[in-house]
């Protein structure tokens, strides 16, 4: 699978909430550069505590998943989505209230972790030999006869949670993050491309060799569980 | 349309796998791939494959925010009010 051209792409509908997420945050600098007050004139900064409270700590359990597969441990996601709410609630006179708040969070969170985290991260970069290239996911992909993948199919729902978070970190850290973002939250192409700070077709080139890398790895933990037999693999390839 | 001829080549439906199980293609795009998956097995299965790692996904990295940590941020935040109500300006890097 080669990843999607745009010129090839076919026309998409903009399922985001908006056009835009509030105000320009497309910039990866601090501090954003928005002056609009957007917030109840007469707001005392308590109010502000409460209304941000209310309306943003909802998030915490998504941020923090979201920063888990981020950082790959609890404690650099704890740091994570703290300095992640900091920020956020720093700026959050700049948020224009009925807009995207989860979006906006997300957008502060990678920012987060790119700006200020990865570079002090703990855990030493991926063993670049452990990435699967693209030239083994042709090889895969016309191996699926369309009778191994029914097989593939059953055998990864039985897979247990921990080999599907195990084969995200895996695959490389653009590429785990947009299908995260697309996969567990559900975001539109826009949206995704907002948060990552990247254009659209980026994000789909993204999703696709992301997910067939996904497959790949998903397809192997099936095999060294027993999930899908040797056996089975090698009579369903067929010309 | 007769016999494995489809209206739509199986190349262009496996081409936008994903676009379309992201449902972001337009309506009529949808409904042109869905009648072929209508009328053929092999990309049927290949897109149920698909829609099955997302789900697999979706289903598997879900977590809950450790306790103290919603305690922490609350704390944190007071801190950005503290600082805000002093009308000091904040370092955000």
């Amino acid at each position: 699978m080669i990843a999607t051209e745009a010129s090839q792409r076919p026309a998409l509908r903009d399922r985001s909430q908006r056009a835009t997420l509030c105000g320009n945050i497309g910039s990866r600098e601090w501090p954003l550069p928005l002056p609009v007050m957007t917030h109840p004139l007469e707001e005392s900064v308590e109010e502000r505590t409460a209304r941000f409270e209310r309306d943003a700590l909802v998030y915490i359990d998504q941020l923090y998943s979201a920063a888990m597969r981020m950082t790959r441990n609890p404690q650099d996601a704890e740091d994570l989505v703290q300095e992640t709410y900091a920020k956020a609630f720093a700026a959050f006179h700049q948020f224009k209230e009925g807009t995207n708040l989860k979006a906006w969070l997300y957008r502060i969170l990678t920012n987060a972790f790119i700006n200020t985290y990865r570079k002090k991260q703990r855990q030493p970069a991926q063993d670049p030999t452990e990435q699967i290239e693209d030239w083994q996911l042709a090889r895969a992909e016309t191996h699926s006869s369309s009778g191994l993948k029914s097989a593939e199919a059953l055998a990864l729902e039985h897979l247990p949670d921990s080999d599907v978070k195990q084969a995200l970190q895996q695959i490389p850290e653009d590429f785990r993050l947009a299908v995260y973002l697309a996969d567990v939250e559900g975001f539109a192409y826009k949206e995704i491309a907002e948060i990552m700070g990247s254009p659209v077709g980026t994000v789909m080139s993204r999703l696709h060799r992301g997910r067939g890398q996904l497959r790949v790895l998903l397809a192997d933990y099936a095999r060294e569980r027993g999930l899908i037999r040797g056996a089975e693999l090698e009579s369903e390839v067929t010309p | 349309m007769n016999g494995k001829h489809h209206e739509v080549d199986c190349s262009v439906i496996l081409e936008r796998v994903y676009v379309f199980i992201d449902d972001e293609l337009e309506t009529a795009d949808c409904a042109e791939i869905q009648q072929h998956l209508d009328d053929c097995g092999p990309c049927l299965r290949a897109v149920d494959l698909e829609r099955m790692v997302k789900a697999l996904v979706a289903r598997s990295c879900r977590e809950s925010a450790p306790v103290q940590l919603r305690e922490r941020v609350k704390l944190s935040i007071r801190h950005v009010q503290v600082e805000i109500s002093e009308g000091r300006h904040l370092d955000l890097d």
